[in-house]
């Protein structure tokens, strides 16, 4: 093997046992003694090492880079942002792919693409010739950088240790970031080619290589060779070139849009002019629409495509097996072995990974366009038909730090409810609310902050007549704009309706309220809907323009699921025709304290996007939204933009103890009735826009939106009851908020004595409102909260700023709002940090404590308790039956 | 690497082990089986049939590719060990006790070597 090339690690790979091979024309690993069914193993619960420096690494720079990446690549380099990387075919003129690529973003004056070790020659000859048509340059830095894939649920961790605890990228998927490992300048990658969601592609100057690979070795990652690489790579699907691209098993060239990846590598955005390949690719495009639509009526673009495939019979299938459906022959395997998993035990969020290993012969296969999902097919191994599926795919990531195999299982029916006697059923359902109602109000802490227990007076409201009518109204301009009701027997509705609004507007300290949606999550749809329609008001023939940009805050830095295009802006916002991407920018935050906007990077971006639209507001909410000076910069820039706050979460804390969201600046806000106020389950939406105001048109849209836009039945039971929660708020706010925020932080400052990393600025007291975030470990929250609720502690694990998602969530959220309502202040908060410190530090069982602990507060504050409320409720409760 | 003294190999890198002048055990090397890297897979002949010297029998499957298992013997499979069905990886692990078929009524022997031959044959490969 005198003639292959070495990477930079060859000499720890020979220390280490490895068995090298030939690998386009590179001496590399296959395995290490502890082999490759091992080494899959590993990288899937714990960390492998992958040397990936044999890959191409080619820098590319100079005044013409992006026409000319443009011009090679299927991808929109223009979407690609600093600090991100995206995926990219290399397509020829056919519409095949040369390669398929990398291209990374470390820089804002150069791109890094990364291409496959085999191919980088043929690539750069490729590449050379077209970049002589631009001012532009490639220089291969392969000799000078190594490149180490750190690849699974540890390998965060692992990375850590290295880099002093600093956060190693954003916790998404492309995320770029350059860092010091112990002194040592590396670029990471969040990427791979493993699948594991918690992966990452280190890079750094060769002389370092070696250190790097020792040290994470000594923090417990543990070498992975090629054939490792290969099985994780088949069992999430990803393509292999000259297995699932490149020429195929009859010697034809596979089209790029075979590949199911090719959906998210190719644009066809304006901004990549006569790209290479552009119109065989745009052809192929339109055939997979067709065959995502089932339209098999002309394949001849896309006859056949890459897909997974299960074996069921006992065997193994390889790169080059036939595959049948019935008699006919379908296409071939391009992909194939036997792949290990660990099994696991358990559903849902209890699933629990077991030590016991098994495996399973699975593959990827180029098959006629018309196969479906669940198709039954065979493949001939060797002489024997053995009967093979055709699953969704082999392994999900949406469940991290782990990746899941997914093992084929036929749908199963499900069984319609089984007929008989229902009045037993019936007794048992009341049973168990009774049973649920002591549990949750007498033996449980609830520190579930969306959560408030209204007052026996909102509650009986909610439960009487109102709650079984309907009273639809309008404002008809020529009754000047007086309500007209749909139905009769409605005037006592109509009533409360109109107090509502007006206490409701004091609470916000607005000029118009809209009471009838019944959901935060619907005033929000109201609004962006309303925002939308408004928008198109003078032009309604022609389809109507989204909204966009819109500012907001990060999902994962705490904003709020109903204010992203996940939630209630889905059919509102733009789509940027540029970066092809959701007209979304989020409001940075700052370095040393992730939950808190970053105000002067906020009014840079403001600049830049000059967006439309501006969200505050968050669901994970330790601080006060900068409104004012936002609505100054704003003003500044004589921008037109709608500042809106979605105080969903911390409506109730509206005032001196937090923020007077309208004094300060905004014209809209939005929220819950149910989280920090004192109401039954509903909405609201306040505005300041004033009659003769312009934007006076777009609060009478904010109505028509809400009626008959998104409610005919308005739920007048829980409107009943929500008047007297703000009776109940206008009367008792000012005792009630100022509680409300000192007990978070005296239980901020006390869960912080017991022992447990209290989570934002200490300076703050951890927090400006009713929450608390407590870490606790990486992917631990969920079995943590799962333990505290079996003892009687009712609170969510959240993922923090800088976690993958839910399953990976690392901490608790809590809110001091209902427990304060019940009576609780610094005594109770401070037993009960002690309580729960036991708990989660020291796996003590606390559920007799706990119940102790709430039995001392069952008497509920901040309502109407006289006598004569108390006389009046009996006697609603008697006529009223309840 | 391991060579047991008791046993016979052939040049295909299986071995053999006696029972009596007509029946034998037949399974893959120590060598054969680190070469082959992680087994994970075997298809096992039919009890009952025919095999012959220098031709394949049953083929092993590891993570990178299929291999076929050269019988070292002319006869009839009286017993299979149906335990590497769900355990391919006892080949790996413990290749001199993973015997793959008993074989009886044995009318030729090929070519077979003795430890120390077969560890000197190895050597060289």
């Amino acid at each position: 093997m005198s003639d292959l090339k070495r990477t930079q690690l060859y000499g720890v790979h020979i220390a280490a046992g490895a068995t090298m091979v030939d690998f386009g024309g590179w001496e590399m690993p296959i395995e290490y003694p502890a082999k490759i069914v091992a080494e899959h193993l590993y990288t899937r619960h714990a960390c492998s090492l992958f040397d990936v420096s044999h890959m191409g690494r080619i820098l590319v720079e100079g005044p013409e880079m992006v026409p000319f990446l443009q011009h090679v690549l299927s991808s929109n380099v223009m979407a690609l942002d600093l600090n991100q990387a995206q995926y990219a075919i290399i397509p020829n003129e056919n519409g095949g792919a040369v390669d398929d690529a990398y291209l990374y973003r470390f820089e804002e004056d150069r791109y890094l693409l990364v291409v496959n070790a085999a191919n980088t020659d043929k690539d750069l000859a490729h590449l050379q010739a077209q970049i002589k048509n631009y001012d532009a340059k490639m220089t291969v830095i392969t000799g000078e950088w190594a490149a180490i894939a750190v690849q699974g649920p540890k390998a965060k961790e692992v990375l850590q240790a290295l880099s002093g605890g600093e956060a190693i990228t954003e916790p998404v998927k492309n995320a770029l970031n350059t860092l010091q490992f112990e002194g040592r300048t590396v670029r990471v990658a969040k990427t791979g080619y493993t699948g594991e969601p918690i992966g990452y592609e280190v890079y750094i100057e060769s002389g370092e290589a070696e250190w790097l690979w020792n040290r994470l070795v000594e923090l417990g990652a543990r070498p992975a060779g090629l054939g490792a690489r290969d099985t994780c790579r088949l069992e999430a699907c990803l393509p292999l070139y000259g297995h699932e691209m490149g020429g195929g098993p009859e010697g034809k060239e596979i089209p790029v849009f075979a590949v199911p990846l090719a959906k998210f590598a190719v644009s066809f955005s304006g901004q990549k002019g006569d790209f290479i390949g552009r119109e065989p690719l745009a052809k192929q495009y339109e055939a997979f629409k067709r065959i995502q639509n089932r339209d098999f009526s002309d394949l001849a673009d896309l006859p056949r495509r890459v897909m997974p495939v299960t074996l069921l019979d006992k065997g193994v299938m390889r790169a080059g097996m036939p595959v049948y459906k019935g008699d006919k022959h379908i296409g071939y395997v391009t992909s194939g072995t036997m792949v290990p998993y660990y099994r696991h035990e358990g559903e849902g969020l209890q699933t629990v990974i077991l030590d016991e290993a098994a495996k399973r012969s699975i593959g990827l296969a180029l098959v006629d366009s018309d196969t479906l999902e669940d198709d039954e097919v065979q493949i001939d191994v060797r002489g024997r038909r053995l009967k093979a599926v055709i699953p969704p795919y082999h392994m999900r990531v949406d469940a991290p730090p782990f990746a899941r195999p997914i093992i084929y299982r036929p749908d199963e029916e499900d069984g319609a409810a089984a007929s008989g006697d229902r009045a037993p059923k019936a007794l048992e359902l009341i049973g168990r609310a009774i049973e649920n109602h002591v549990w949750r109000q007498e033996q449980c802490v609830n520190l579930i902050p969306s959560e408030m227990t209204p007052s026996r007076a909102v509650r009986l409201l909610c439960a009487s007549d109102p709650s079984f009518r309907y009273a639809e109204h309008k404002k008809v301009k020529s009754f000047y704009d007086a309500d007209v009701f749909y139905y009769q027997g409605t005037g006592f509705i109509d009533e409360v309706e109109q107090l509502l609004v007006e206490e409701m507007k004091a609470f916000m300290g607005c000029a118009e309220a809209e009471t009838r949606c019944i959901s935060g999550q619907m005033s929000n749809t109201c609004v962006f809907s309303a925002l939308m329609d408004w928008k198109n008001r003078l032009n309604r023939k022609q389809d109507p323009q989204r909204l966009g940009y819109i500012m907001n805050n990060h999902i994962i830095k705490g904003g709020h699921l109903s204010a992203q295009p996940m939630g209630a802006l889905h059919d509102y916002i733009a789509i940027d025709p540029v970066t092809e991407r959701h007209a979304l920018v989020n409001f940075p935050v700052l370095k040393d304290n992730i939950y808190k906007i970053d105000v002067e990077e906020t009014k840079k971006a403001i600049d830049q996007y000059r967006p439309e639209f501006i969200i505050f507001g968050k669901s994970m909410v330790l601080h006060k939204e900068p409104v004012a000076a936002i609505r100054k910069h704003v003003d500044e820039m004589g921008l037109q933009t709608t500042i809106m706050y979605d105080m969903a979460h911390v409506l109730g804390l509206i005032g001196d103890y937090f923020q007077k969201p309208f004094q300060e600046g905004a014209e809209i806000v939005t929220g819950s009735t149910h989280k920090t106020f004192f109401g039954p389950q509903r909405g609201i939406v306040g505005v300041n826009y004033k009659k003769g105001e312009l934007k006076y048109g777009l609060w009478e849209t904010i109505e028509t939106r809400a009626f008959p836009g998104s409610v005919s039945n308005h739920h007048l039971g829980t409107q009943l009851g929500l008047l007297m929660a703000a009776y109940e708020m206008n009367q008792f706010k000012d005792e009630y908020q100022k509680a409300v925020v000192s007990n978070a932080k005296s239980f901020a400052r006390s869960l912080k004595a017991a022992g447990l990393d209290v989570a934002g600025d200490p300076a703050n007291d951890y927090t400006e409102t009713h929450q608390v975030i407590v870490n606790v470990g990486y992917g631990a929250g969920p079995d943590i909260a799962m333990r505290l609720e079996r003892n009687g502690i009712i609170c969510n694990y959240q993922a923090t700023p800088e976690e993958e998602g839910f399953t990976a969530s690392g901490a608790l959220r809590m809110g001091v709002n209902e427990m304060t309502r019940f009576g609780f202040g610094p005594a109770g908060f401070d037993k009960l940090a002690q309580i729960m410190a036991d708990c989660i530090l020291r796996g003590k069982e606390v559920k007799e404590d706990i119940a102790k602990l709430r039995q001392g507060y069952t008497e509920m504050k901040y309502c109407f308790t006289e006598g004569q409320v108390l006389d009046a409720l009996n006697e609603l409760a008697k006529k009223s039956g309840i | 690497m391991n060579f047991p003294a008791g046993l016979k190999y052939s040049q295909d890198h299986e071995w053999v082990k006696a029972i009596d002048e007509t029946t034998a055990l037949v399974g893959i090397t120590d060598f054969a089986q680190s070469e082959l890297g992680d087994l994970v897979f075997i298809n096992l002949p039919q009890e009952g049939g025919e095999v012959t010297a220098g031709e394949s029998f049953c083929d092993v499957e590891s993570v990178k590719a299929v291999s076929d298992v050269i019988s070292p013997v002319t006869g009839v499979i009286e017993e299979v060990n149906t335990g590497l069905e769900d355990e391919p990886q006892l080949l790996n692990e413990d290749p001199y006790g993973a015997w793959i078929a008993k074989i009886k009524d044995i009318s030729v022997f090929g070519e077979l070597m003795a430890a120390d031959e077969y560890e000197a044959f190895v050597q060289k490969q």
